[in-house]
């Protein structure tokens, strides 16, 4: 596999890890989201890939080659990665046309052939017609293609972008989202694309790595992370739902596994070693008069063709979705349906604050 | 496959560093060897020399001169600098920029310069006062042949160095500190005199300790005021000593000048340590704290700002120009008797001056270009890969420029005179420049460091990741985005530099003559018509080179320009 890889990598500040043994591949083609709350190490696993950070520990890989391990260090210059950054980092004394050529000029690529590529490039992100324009003169979606132009036009190994989006406004990023994926879509280049933004995070890539202190937590599809999580950080910080810890429980077969929870026998999905938690995402609460578990309505919120409740069941606070508004302090009749059950590595590690869909 | 072997080499990280060496050893080697001059190093380790130098008559009244001088120049200095910064900062006067320009143009002016302009402007002999009608008796003494004369010109010539301290102090002040004591039912001037002023003590007494350093190592001003009035000050005891002794004296001018040294820095820590007792941790937003409008007084303040710059800076300049305009010292001036006669001369047709013209214009542009290559590489350095090393040399630089200049004058012969391999550089102008080089670092430095602070690592991350290596990228993207502030940092330095009087009236020899000197020397010598006209020939090159500065500043990164905030 002519991936990128990471094996056993690890990077330190003043002490701390930043980076805590990260082991991780990349197929080539593959567009990958590193997904994690501020802090985690995200962007510095992405600065160490593209050559800016040097690891303590461990090796990367790029299509074979061995980009950093404890003998080996290929500065940033000569790894053939391209990089959009957060700022853009567009230069301002130059024009478009000049910023997207830079990377062609230090390869001392002939001036024909350079204007050419520069044309396609430019054509592929559609700025053609802004070729003259200093940087200063566009708007923050342009900006965006130009560094996007920039850092494709010299057909790097693997492409790298920090929290693209992230000075866009809401409009925006949904269109700018629709561009990268179909610009994945049609150079096929291995993208790797760090951002705090769940949604967009699992919109947008093949695969998705939840990070959390400086480790993978886990690196799977994005509906495998949303229907199978893996502990109880990844079960909170991505999707919308409740994390319940068990009291006991049976060992899973065919797929299948008793828990006692919420005082009640239930039947969830599960595999492996008995499970200590369960996720219960809101669509697998239902509001039913033959229910077994009774609640009581915490709050209600509008989210447009839907109300989102929050409930309280036996000392625990579960989610669920109804079709008209719920009033706080109603009791409510519920059943849940096949909620996923998984052992937390870490019985304490801390659930994060549960995010809003 | 391009990979470096050498483990976690960045080896051009490393080529860059070297410039540290040099830097180093011109800027703080002339000061070290000093310091050991002082001590007796060489021959023998020993403080008896020093005592004996000290205890000499000569040394205590120029010592006291000095401390007067410097002291009462250094009060005026408050008097003036804080009234306008106060009015400028805070009041609604009109074209401030303009009165802010005039206000610096003393400071940019050699001090020689303004010596002989005011006493062009008064005494019995004044040009223009004789052609207004004016003049004092013949006979009458000139009054500022004096102690006093001395204190008010240095006090007029560093005014600005308060002015520009305590605006930006006023500007650091947060907005909702004033508006607090407003609420609070304060109004107008009460706010002035019991939130804003205390806080804004602190950068005048830093601007203070500033103001008293510099007026201490003023040559020009005590030169042409105190010399024909046998007022010596330490600065122009040293000067008549190795003038008069030559090579002879340098042990005991070693001394004189650690003596300054001692002095400067014993006021500077006085400011510091002002500064701990009443330093204010201000939080907040700053703003303009105070916005008072004058109302109707508002003519009246502006006609008495203005008319301040009038008496200080037009009629002085005026007053020489008249001088330069006259045939020959004692003719009056008319319409008949103008003439050119003296601009003709030493622009075009006296040896020294044009040859003066000819080294001060070398050793500024040299040193100008010089130090734009040295510290653009030297910025990047000090911002990018900071180390221990980069910033013992960051707080250092500030040295050369910050003590008087004879100090440095006096460090760099010790240190140049020999040389390993009989090579002297005294008596050349090489020993000039690197004076130079030593003393400006810091005034280009600052501005680069300033704009290269200002730029996103990420653009040279991006240039770095397509493939471009250090030097390349310190030439496609750091240089063409901290030039226009290099730009800005070499007019300053060709500007003090043309100005410079005191590091090479030490220095020269016949051939190596600066303006400063020639000026110095022909009133010196009683020409005092050429002296004028070349005089002015110069001020009107500062004020050129300070209108290109004032009006590119719009297109510079903040505080670049010195009096813009």
């Amino acid at each position: 596999m002519a991936g990128l890889t990471f094996s056993n990598v690890s990077k330190l500040y003043a002490g701390t890890p930043a980076l805590d043994g990260i082991d991780a591949e990349i197929a080539k083609g593959e567009f990958v989201a590193l997904l994690g709350p501020s802090g985690c190490g995200k962007t510095t696993l992405l600065r160490l890939t593209a050559g800016f950070e040097m690891p303590d520990r461990g090796r990367v890989t790029l299509g074979g080659r061995v980009l950093a391990d404890g003998t080996v260090f290929v500065p940033p210059e000569d790894r053939n990665v391209g990089i959009v950054f957060q700022s853009y980092a567009l230069w301002p004394h130059k024009c478009v046309a000049g910023n997207v050529s830079y990377p062609l000029e230090v390869r001392g690529i002939a001036a024909s052939e350079r204007k050419r590529r520069v044309a396609e490039a430019l054509e592929l992100t559609g700025l053609s017609s802004f070729a003259d324009r200093a940087p200063a003169q566009l708007s923050g979606g342009q900006r965006q293609r130009v560094a996007l132009a920039r850092c494709l036009v010299a057909d790097p190994q693997a492409v790298l972008l920090d929290e693209p989006l992230a000075n866009l406004d809401l409009a925006l990023r949904g269109a700018m989202q629709e561009a990268f994926a179909a610009f994945h879509r049609r150079t096929g280049a291995t993208m790797v694309y760090v951002t705090h933004d769940q949604t967009e995070a699992l919109a947008l890539a093949d695969r998705v790595a939840v990070m959390e202190s400086g480790r993978i937590r886990q690196f799977a599809a994005p509906e495998t992370l949303y229907d199978q999580p893996q502990d109880c950080f990844v079960a909170g910080f991505v999707g919308d739902g409740a994390v319940v810890k068990v009291d006991r429980a049976g060992t899973p077969v065919d797929g299948e596994v008793v828990v006692h929870a919420l005082g009640q026998e239930i039947v969830a999905r599960g595999h492996g070693m008995t499970p200590t938690h369960i996720c219960i995402r809101p669509e697998q609460v239902r509001v039913d008069s033959d229910g077994s578990i009774i609640a009581r309505v915490t709050s209600c919120t509008y989210q447009g063709g839907r109300f989102r409740v929050s409930l309280e069941a036996a000392g625990e606070t579960l989610i669920t979705h109804v079709p008209i508004r719920a009033k706080i302090g109603e009791e409510l009749r519920l059943s849940l349906q096949y909620p996923w059950a998984f052992c937390d590595p870490v019985g304490t590690t801390a659930i994060p604050g549960q995010a809003h869909a | 496959m391009i990979a470096s072997t050498a483990p976690f080499s960045r080896s051009p990280d490393r080529l860059i560093s070297l410039l540290l060496l040099p830097v180093g050893l011109i800027a703080l080697g002339p000061m070290l060897r000093l310091l050991g001059e002082g001590f007796g190093v060489g021959s023998e380790l020993t403080l008896g020399h020093a005592a004996e130098v000290l205890g000499r008559a000569s040394t205590l009244t120029a010592l006291q001169h000095s401390l007067f001088t410097a002291g009462t120049g250094t009060l005026l200095s408050i008097v003036i600098g804080s009234a306008f910064a106060f009015v400028v900062a805070l009041t609604d006067i009109r074209a401030k920029a303009a009165l802010v320009f005039c206000l610096m143009i003393p400071m940019m002016i050699p001090p020689q310069i303004t010596a002989l302009a005011w006493m062009q402007a008064t005494g019995p002999s004044s040009v223009l006062l004789k052609t207004l009608g004016l003049a004092p008796p013949l006979g009458s003494p000139q009054p500022l042949y004096s102690a006093w004369g001395i204190s008010l010109l240095l006090g007029i010539q560093h005014a600005s160095i308060i002015f520009l301290t305590l605006r930006a102090g006023l500007r650091m002040i947060p907005g909702d500190l004033v508006e607090a004591a407003r609420i609070s039912g304060a109004r107008g001037w009460r706010v002035w005199a019991q939130i804003v002023l205390p806080l804004s003590l602190p950068s005048l007494a830093a601007g203070a300790a500033m103001t008293f350093v510099t007026a201490l190592g003023n040559f020009g001003i005590p030169a042409m005021l105190g010399i024909p009035a046998r007022y010596s000050t330490l600065p122009t005891l040293i000067y008549q000593r190795l003038v008069g002794m030559g090579q002879t004296v340098l042990a005991e001018v070693a001394v004189l000048a650690l003596l300054i040294g001692v002095v400067a820095i014993a006021g500077v820590l006085a400011g510091r340590l002002f500064l701990q007792r009443r330093a204010y941790g201000l939080v907040g937003l700053a703003s303009q704290p105070l916005s008072l409008s004058l109302g109707r007084k508002r003519p009246l303040v502006e006609f008495i700002l203005w008319g301040f710059i009038f008496f200080t800076l037009v009629v002085p300049l005026l007053a020489l120009v008249s001088t330069s305009l006259i045939p020959a010292y004692g003719v009056p001036l008319t319409l008949d008797t103008a003439t050119f006669k003296a601009w003709v001369e030493v622009l075009f047709n006296q040896p020294v001056t044009r040859r003066a013209y000819a080294n001060s214009l070398l050793l500024a542009s040299a040193a100008a270009l010089i130090l734009m290559a040295v510290c653009i590489p030297l910025a990047w350095l000090m911002q990018r890969r900071a180390t221990q090393l980069t910033r013992v040399i960051d707080a250092l630089v500030d040295l050369p420029y910050a003590l008087p200049g004879v100090v440095l004058a006096i460090a760099c012969i010790l240190a140049f005179m020999r040389l390993p391999f009989g090579i002297t550089l005294y008596g050349t102008l090489t020993i000039i420049l690197l004076a130079y080089l030593s003393r400006f670092l810091v005034v280009m430095l600052r501005p680069v460091q300033a704009a290269i602070g200002q730029l996103d690592p990420a653009m040279e991350e991006a240039a770095a990741s397509s493939g471009a290596r250090l030097g390349r990228r310190l030439f496609d993207i750091v240089l063409p985005l901290s030039a226009p502030a290099a730009a800005a940092g070499a007019i300053l330095v060709f500007l003090t530099a043309v100005n410079e009087l005191t590091v090479s009236a030490l220095l020269w020899t016949g051939g190596t003559e600066t303006l400063g000197v020639v000026i110095f020397n022909l009133e010196d010598s009683g020409d005092t018509v050429m002296a004028s006209a070349l005089a002015t020939s110069i001020v009107a090159v500062v004020i050129a080179l300070m209108a290109i500065v004032q009006l590119s500043a719009s297109r510079l990164p903040k505080g670049t320009v010195p009096w813009q905030g």
